[in-house]
This record gives C-alpha cells, sequence and structure tokens, in this order.
C-alpha cells in the first residue's frame, strides 16, 4: 500500500516539474513549484508509514517552511517584476529562459 | 477499503494538480490548487501522520492560498493578460518525456522490493513528532526557524522598495 503512495508522490512531482515546464504566467508556476513541494511530502511520509518512524515527517515539516518562505519572497518578486515591467506580460520575462 | 480511500485521494490529487495547471485563469488555477491541498492533506491522514495533515490544513489551505489570493487581487489584470497561452514547442517535447518518466517511475516503483523492516508507528504522533524534533533533530529545526527571518527580511525589503519608487 505504501508503494502507491510514494508512487503518488513521483507522479505529483513530475506534474509540478510539467507545469513550470509549459507555463507563461509566473503565478501558475509558483503554484506548480508547490505541488512539487507537496509531492515530495507525500512520498516522505509513505517512507515514514512504511518504516515505522516519524524522522521522515520532521523533514516534511521542514519543507513546509522552506515552503512558506518560498511563497513569502517569489510572490513579492512577481509583484516587483510586474511593477517593474510596467504591467505588461510575464511572458516578456525571458531573461533566465533562453 | 485502503485501496478505496487510496483510490479517491490520487485520482483527487492528480486530477486537481493537473487542472491547476492547466487552467486559464489565476484564480481558477487557486482553487484548483485548494482541492490539490485537501486531498494531500487526506492521504496524510490516510498515512495515519495526523499533525503533519493538520499543519498541511492551516499553512497551506488557509495561510499560503489566502496569500496567492490577496496578491492575485492586488494585480490590475485590466493591465496584465490573464491568459499568455503556453509555451507551444515546449509542450510537445515535454510531454512525451513526461509521460515517458511517470511510466518509467510506475514501472520501477511497482517491481522494486521495498525493505521488510515494517515497525508499527507510534500510536501517538504528536507526541512522538515533538520529541524527536525537539531532541534529535534541534539543530535543522533552528535553521528553519532562520530561513523563516531571512524570507521575512526580503518579503520587508520588497515591501519598501515598493512603496517608495
Amino acid at each position: 500500500m505504501d508503494k502507491y503512495y510514494l508512487l503518488l508522490g513521483i507522479v505529483l512531482v513530475f506534474i509540478g516539474i510539467f507545469g513550470i515546464i509549459i507555463r507563461k504566467n509566473l503565478i501558475t508556476m509558483l503554484v506548480a513549484t508547490e505541488i512539487m513541494l507537496n509531492g515530495v511530502n507525500i512520498s516522505l511520509v509513505s517512507v515514514s508509514h512504511f518504516l515505522g518512524k516519524v524522522d521522515a515527517q520532521v523533514m516534511s515539516i521542514i519543507v513546509l517552511t522552506v515552503a512558506a518562505s518560498e511563497v513569502a519572497i517569489g510572490l513579492g518578486l512577481v509583484v516587483s517584476i510586474f511593477r517593474l515591467k510596467g504591467y505588461e506580460a510575464s511572458e516578456e520575462i525571458t531573461e533566465l529562459r533562453d | 477499503m485502503e485501496l478505496l480511500v487510496f483510490v479517491v485521494i490520487s485520482t483527487i490529487a492528480i486530477a486537481s494538480a493537473l487542472g491547476a495547471i492547466l487552467v486559464k485563469s489565476p484564480i481558477h488555477v487557486m482553487v484548483w490548487f485548494l482541492g490539490f491541498i485537501l486531498s494531500v492533506a487526506a492521504s496524510f491522514f490516510a498515512l495515519k501522520a495526523d499533525l503533519l495533515a493538520g499543519l498541511q490544513l492551516v499553512i497551506y489551505a488557509v495561510a499560503i492560498v489566502v496569500f496567492y489570493v490577496l496578491v492575485i487581487t492586488t494585480i490590475p489584470w485590466e493591465k496584465v493578460k490573464m491568459f499568455e497561452g503556453f509555451y507551444k514547442k515546449e509542450f510537445v517535447f515535454a510531454l512525451p518525456a513526461f509521460l515517458f518518466t511517470v511510466g518509467a517511475s510506475i514501472y520501477l516503483v511497482i517491481n522494486s522490493r521495498l525493505s521488510n523492516l515494517r515497525q508499527p508507528l507510534p500510536k501517538d504522533n504528536v507526541s512522538a513528532l515533538g520529541t524527536v524534533l525537539f531532541t534529535k533533530y534541534i539543530a535543522p529545526f533552528e535553521l528553519a526557524s532562520f530561513i523563516l527571518l531571512i524570507a521575512m527580511i526580503g518579503a520587508i525589503i520588497f515591501g519598501k522598495e515598493k512603496a517608495n519608487g
């Protein structure tokens, strides 16, 4: 049974990577990052359930704090970018992509 | 029964994750994302990680989603394009790679043999997790608080720049 939850976590990480690759909207890309982090969390918790130890859940809590700070910084950056570029569109921000 | 719970949870999780990365409007993305978060919390309950499920509900489903919605409402959507489309070439190349990696990982995980060290989890999840967190993993815990402090300082700096300029 734990195998299937591990598999669910892996598939969710790949869905997140796929979303980051194909979308242009910055907020949707941040949401895809969150999906990846949640997939990692499910994998950690399923391993914890499998081994009967709670150590992996501690790492999952640390992933939660990293996700919270990532949202704070990432959304601040998104608003700053929109303000700096004069509210055009996020598809013009391709300096790191090209 | 466990299998039924897993099928329901995983169907909702994968469908809402795909919805979150494929729909057009950012607000609709947040609604799909909320469904995704709730299904992840349900899977934590099914895996007997009660404290993490509660934290997931409190931190993600309340704090982070509200924060996203707040930021989405501050962006003037009459000036910004709501839907900018997909990267077509990347989509064409990424879809086969995505399907291949998913298929390969399904094959590998189903055919793998996990270790036989199966022990029952402690009855009281919260006290067991708290004991481990504050004794064995106290250094990563303090580092995590430091990360949060740095994130707070960074967010304040971004806000100040906006107020000045």
